[in-house]
């Protein structure tokens, strides 16, 4: 399960519960799996009989199946590969991702997504303001920091890869786009499993949580998602007031609750990424409510007990969906 | 007549390994690499689009970049370079990723003697991390002679300069290769006990040199294991996440 070392000072009780809790969840998950992690040049055990499919990362030799890189054997029907634990995010086209901006460019924003390379968001691949579909001039380029400005943190897709390997962005629906009133996180992108929705509205604490599969996590006040029509009349206000400076103070400040719920479910994700769990909304939720029935303050969610106390009801979660 | 080491080591006896790997972020695969006070780090870029002019581009390409600790980038830090791009030509399988360049970029930390093996070793771990397709991993060590005859293994830099004659071996990990076609140096002997880069400086009698090349081989035995333990630990990870 989770080998990686706690950077938080144990106590000997707690170290003694802490390692029979990832004992636990060991013995849970190795019942499951048949997968066995190879080396290079490890020999993959293979039922010769059955046909197989030599997938990435195998090699045929004398009969024999040898592993050419390291990393754990999955086996999916007739096909035997070898995964590599690459902790980089590997992009496909499609993947939501949450980044930051860091340079606007001519026509483009360049952000920062957990990558080797930067991803690029061009302008036109974004919506308008005003909703309209139309060319983008340059005037509009001159008006793109109008848009997103360096450091902004955006919520995209992935539209392709270019010849270089750097990916393209697009935002065109109005889920995606600014995000603000909220924090981001930076957790490893293998925590985050592909599923069907990145996307959750915490209707109880009236939180958003987008989990950018590139291992952003954001945790915001949540924002309706508006009509274009909308937006153009709430423009047409806002550019009448004298100067965009005084829209700051007009703005109306996230409560403080919230603003505890955003903190609260910020450090749940923080202690699951230490622990290296899977990042899923059930587990969040979970945990949030476990420092909620608690009693736990917010600053105590980073301590060692806490860790230790998650990691328990971890093991007690998965073994009742085991028995169901 | 045995031999002193001023710490107290046998002839045959490495110093403490200590290997970790995914250390920087924005790399694909990186690793630090230390034998006792040597201490080297590696990380790789890619594989990329495109290989250079002269280059095959039915085969991958490698580019090294050796980064020394201080000074300009001279002679000495380009030979390790070749010597570094060879090796990693011939452990990795070119052809999986044709016309694509991998860079591997050696940052020196420390210099404390048997430098380069540390940095071949670095290399090595850097490119699993990466997850680039290899035959087998790359072993090195260093082995030098002194003047008695007597071969030590793994010194240091003051023994090093004590020393008559030095050999840098590498050797691959097991004795099965993933391709057949086994590795480049190979002479006469056969496959199975191939060496993939040896590099001598000062003068040695060939008997001494073979003498050098049994004592590594031997050595290799723990090293290789050393490796497995440290990919294996790592690999008990999050992959097993529910």
């Amino acid at each position: 399960m989770v080998m990686r070392k706690l950077e938080l000072p144990l106590s000997k009780t707690q170290k003694v519960r802490y390692e029979r809790a990832i004992d636990r969840l060991q013995s849970l998950s190795s019942t499951a799996n048949s997968d066995a992690s190879v080396i290079v040049t490890d020999t993959i055990p293979v039922n010769h009989d059955d046909a197989f499919l030599k997938g990435h990362g195998t090699s045929e030799v004398d009969g024999e199946l040898l592993a050419t890189v390291c990393g754990v054997v999955e086996r999916v029907d007739k096909l035997v590969y070898v995964r590599t634990l690459r902790a980089r995010y590997k992009p496909e086209v499609g993947d939501i991702v949450v980044g930051r901006v860091i340079e606007v460019a001519q026509k483009r924003w360049r952000v920062e997504l957990n990558f080797t390379q930067d991803g690029v968001l061009m302008l036109s691949s974004m919506n308008m303001p005003d909703g309209i579909q139309r060319r983008r001039t340059s005037v509009d380029e001159l008006n793109m920091r109008n848009i997103f400005v360096e450091n902004d943190v955006v919520c995209a897709e992935v539209r392709n890869f270019q010849y270089d390997g750097s990916l393209q962005l697009h935002a065109r629906s109005q889920k995606y786009g600014k995000l603000e009133k909220g924090q981001l996180l930076k957790v490893d992108p293998y925590l985050v499993k592909r599923s069907k929705q990145h996307f959750h509205y915490i209707e109880s604490l009236g939180i958003d949580l987008i989990i950018g599969y590139n291992g952003f996590i954001w945790v915001g006040e949540h924002v309706e998602v508006r009509d274009p029509m909308m937006i153009d009349d709430q423009k047409d206000d806002e550019m009448i007031s004298p100067s965009t400076k005084n829209t700051g103070k007009e703005q109306i400040h996230t409560p403080l609750e919230t603003r505890q719920n955003i903190c609260r479910i910020g450090n749940a994700i923080r202690v699951l990424s230490n622990l290296g769990f899977t990042m899923t909304l059930e587990v969040i939720t979970e945990t949030v409510n476990l420092s909620n029935s608690k009693n736990i303050d917010i600053h105590d969610m980073l301590g060692s007990e806490f860790h230790v106390v998650v990691a328990e009801n971890e093991t007690k979660r998965r073994r009742e969906k085991r028995k169901k | 007549m045995e031999i002193d080491r001023e710490d107290g080591r046998t002839p045959n006896q490495l110093r403490p390994l200590a290997c970790s790997r995914n250390i920087l972020h924005r790399s694909h695969g990186s690793a630090s690499w230390s034998q006792g006070d040597t201490k080297v780090l590696a990380a790789v870029y890619g594989p990329k689009a495109g290989t250079k002019k002269n280059e095959n581009p039915e085969k991958a390409c490698f580019e090294v970049i050796w980064k020394p600790k201080t000074g300009q980038i001279g002679k000495v830090e380009k030979e390790y370079e070749l010597i570094l791009k060879r090796t990693i030509q011939s452990i990795c399988v070119l052809t999986v990723n044709p016309n694509t360049t991998t860079s591997v970029i050696i940052q020196v930390v420390h210099d404390d003697g048997s430098l380069l093996p540390c940095a071949i070793n670095a290399a090595c771990a850097a490119l699993v991390d990466a997850g680039i397709p290899m035959k087998h991993l790359a072993v090195a060590i260093c082995c030098c002679l002194a003047d008695n005859g007597y071969a030590v293994l793994d010194p240091n830099k003051l023994e090093e300069k004590k020393m008559t004659a030095l050999a840098y071996l590498v050797f691959p990990n097991t004795t099965l290769s993933v391709l057949p076609e086994g590795s480049s140096l190979v002479e006469d002997e056969p496959v199975e006990h191939g060496i993939i880069t040896s590099v001598t400086h000062g003068v040695m009698s060939v008997d001494d040199y073979f003498l050098c090349v049994e004592n590594g081989r031997a050595a290799t035995a723990s090293l290789s294991a050393f490796f497995r333990k440290n990919f294996q630990q790592s690999q008990r990870d999050p992959s097993k996440a529910g």
